[in-house]
């Protein structure tokens, strides 16, 4: 029995895969800090090693498929708390199953990637749908968001491209970071409360605007207030300006 | 800006009646100063009615010359009245918009002083919001009936998607309630905006119903003296012979500026007339086979106004009879349905405590049960509990591997509803007796308790792509 330690990184991850294979066979994986040894495995804190995970990721892309390799990296942005060995199971089935090894769908290892998956794609839209911006002082936006996975990095594409020619700041408020964008670039970084632009002047009567048309759009006769939490559910409301703004 | 909000609040209000909020259909990158249109559509917000919030759903004028029976904006309801100015409507959409509040704007207008008046006023501000605001976002545009070609065709062309409300399911209950809406001025503009497509190549048809078949041909396009097939409920021809009728091609417009690339859709009340589902689901049929639009929608009547020959005010509106037309509609855009299919000479109507697609398989029970190892795409489509991903899903690993009944559920599939209609392997896992009645009542006993949260998926506010994930696992159809 021999548990793995490493540093949350996704290099991290795949050097402990290349350690699965050619030290010993991983009987868990955690990230340092979050881990309680026990009596019954030894543990090894492994040094993330870019030789080591450079290989595994290219074994990946070659003997699996560049879709699997996608796969498996938006798993390790998921907080599932068994990612890291899920990844390693479905890297081991695929391995011996080559680029085929999507189309089990019934297979449980296949499943749980499938799943963990589901539910990243799934954030990551909510994400698209919930974000709110704010119009802070420089025309520059921010809004705040407080996702259950790392799905950051996954916004980068849409708002890009969308608000092109505005300066833009997502704030993953307690991953402590943001995405920070201009013009097609953008880069993520460390991001803290005392970082955030002053709001501009106009900023509180778009907000009550949106408010008011929100609460008249909505036709009385079909209240159906349960219909509304399974679409928008209720821990993603903190961070709507519709159901903040008084 | 308190002017502002009390005109927003009255045009919201006027407009919220109007179902569509959908932003699907056109995927487009930035190609002005700010936006862009994603091809599956984003619902930014749910109302307290659990209606997605994706468009900016407005009227442009509530002041309305018209005096339909059903409508809240009629010309002798006493109501408050107001009208955007081009540039203020744009401008507030645009910061609605640079909020991520919004994908859009959806506007639609009541008809102050004529058709064309109002469609000018129309076309104004979508033209300020796309050539000076550089607004690359989507835009619906309502078509007024009556308007005239040249107006239509410049709106086409700032706009998405078009609709023309067909506003009733039959000729009859028009003239009853809308009379001064023509069946000719509501088909007009749905054909032309048809023709348009079809002379860029860009006709693409509701759903998955014509997969596989080119629809921008010289027999799809409607000219003026083609009979229009609306069956016995919307009996309507045009005027002229067209030059395009009998000829073998279409001739292409060569231009680079899109028209209605998200294509056009309509929409009709259910309950306001005496129409039964079969004659309302004809309608539709006819409206996707003959115009190959997007979607059909309907709304349940609410009766806002009173009138002598409508429900009375305190009915209830028919949501659940609303719910079983729009699941009849998927049947037909998505899984390879007709409207004949899913009714029989007993039968104009839905059945109330199951769903179309259980139903028909019930009364078709010689198809069933089917081996999921074996069958088609199309045929898998047809089992309840079975929806697109998880037909898809079955057909990729049968591929490399056989399917086992364990596998069905990690496929998507939903168990309950579709082991009665499956084997795997050989082997049926549904009850013993293998009859209509044993599988109906064991299949209304296991829903008895799930009504209700059926009601809550309000799914036919979803996005496209959405609602077909969710109609697979909630098994709705």
């Amino acid at each position: 029995m021999l548990d793995y330690l490493y540093d949350g990184t996704f290099e991290g991850i795949l050097t402990c895969i290349y350690h699965h294979y050619y030290t010993g066979k991983a009987s868990g994986i955690f990230p340092q800090g979050e881990y309680q040894p026990t009596l019954l495995a030894d543990f090894m804190e492994v040094e993330t090693d870019s030789f080591k995970a450079t290989a595994v990721y290219e074994a990946i892309e070659k003997k699996i498929s560049s879709y699997d390799l996608r796969r498996i990296y938006k798993a390790y942005l998921s907080c599932d708390h068994d990612k890291e060995m899920k990844i390693l199971r479905y890297v081991e089935l695929g391995f011996r199953q080559g680029a085929s090894v999507s189309m089990l769908h019934g297979n449980p290892v296949v499943f749980d990637i499938q799943s963990i998956e589901k539910k990243i794609n799934v954030e990551t839209e909510r994400m698209l749908q919930f974000v709110r911006f704010s119009v802070m002082d420089g025309d520059v936006l921010y809004s705040r968001i407080e996702p259950d996975n790392d799905v950051l990095e996954l916004l980068h594409t849409h708002f890009c491209d969308r608000f092109r020619n505005d300066p833009f700041i997502i704030h993953d408020f307690r991953r402590r970071k943001a995405l920070i964008a201009y013009q097609n670039r953008w880069y993520i970084s460390e991001f803290d409360d005392s970082d955030i632009p002053e709001p501009s002047e106009e900023e509180q009567s778009y907000r009550l605007l949106w408010k008011n048309y929100f609460d008249n759009i909505s036709i009385k006769e079909r209240t159906n207030p349960r219909c509304q939490k399974n679409f928008m559910p209720v821990r993603y409301w903190k961070h709507l300006t519709e159901m903040n703004t008084i | 800006m308190e002017a502002m909000m009390e005109k927003l609040k009255i045009l919201a209000d006027s407009a919220k009646y109007d179902v569509s909020c959908s932003s699907s259909g056109a995927g487009r990158h930035n190609n002005g100063k700010i936006g862009s249109a994603h091809a599956a559509g984003i619902c930014h917000s749910w109302g307290a009615d659990g209606r997605c919030i994706s468009l900016l759903k407005v009227l442009f004028t509530n002041k309305c010359v018209y005096n339909c029976e059903y409508c809240v904006n009629r010309r002798t309801n006493d109501f408050p009245r107001a009208s955007f100015e081009p540039d203020e409507l744009a401008r507030l959409t645009i910061e609605f918009y640079r909020r991520n509040y919004i994908e859009g704007l959806f506007l639609s207008s009541a008809v102050e002083v004529s058709p064309d008046y109002t469609a000018e006023r129309i076309l104004e501000s979508l033209q300020l919001l796309r050539y000076k605001y550089g607004f690359a976002g989507y835009i619906h545009a309502k078509i007024i009936p009556g308007v005239s070609p040249e107006l239509l065709h410049q709106i086409g062309l700032v706009a998405d998607r078009l609709s023309v409300n067909i506003e009733m399911p039959t000729s009859k209950s028009l003239e009853l309630l809308a009379p001064q809406k023509k069946p000719n001025e509501i088909f007009a503009p749905m054909r032309q905006i048809t023709n348009s497509l079809i002379e860029r190549n860009a006709l693409k048809g509701p759903g998955t119903m014509f997969r596989g078949q080119q629809l921008n041909t010289a027999e799809n396009y409607l000219g003026a003296g083609r009979q229009l097939n609306i069956a016995g409920n919307y009996p309507v021809t045009g005027g002229h012979k067209s030059s395009m009728a009998g000829s073998t091609a279409v001739a292409r417009v060569r231009t680079d500026k899109s028209f209605a690339p998200a294509g056009q859709t309509t929409q009709m009340i259910i309950g306001a007339g005496g129409e039964t589902d079969q004659s309302i689901l004809t309608t539709s049929e006819n409206l996707y086979r003959t115009f190959k639009m997007k979607r059909v929608y309907y709304s349940a009547y609410i009766p806002v106004v009173e009138s002598p020959v409508l429900p009375g005010k305190n009915t209830a509106p028919p949501l659940a009879r609303e719910h079983r037309i729009y699941q009849a509609d998927w049947l037909l855009r998505f899984y390879g349905f007709t409207v004949n299919e899913l009714f029989n000479k007993d039968n104009a109507n839905l059945d109330p405590d199951l769903d179309p697609k259980v139903t028909w398989a019930l009364r078709n029970l010689d198809q069933f049960p089917v081996e999921v190892n074996k069958a088609s795409y199309g045929m898998l489509m047809r089992v309840p509990g079975i929806g697109a991903v998880s037909a898809r899903r079955i057909i990729r690993q049968r591929r490399i591997a056989a399917v086992s009944f364990d596998d069905l559920k990690k496929m998507g599939v939903v168990i309950k509803r579709a082991r009665y209609f499956l084997t795997c392997g050989g082997r049926y896992y549904g009850q013993r007796s293998f009859d209509p009645e044993t599988i109906r009542n064991a299949i209304l006993q296991m829903e008895s308790g799930l009504q209700l949260s059926m009601f809550d998926n309000d799914w036919n506010r979803l996005e496209e792509g959405e609602k077909q994930e969710k109609l697979a696992q909630n098994g709705l159809i």
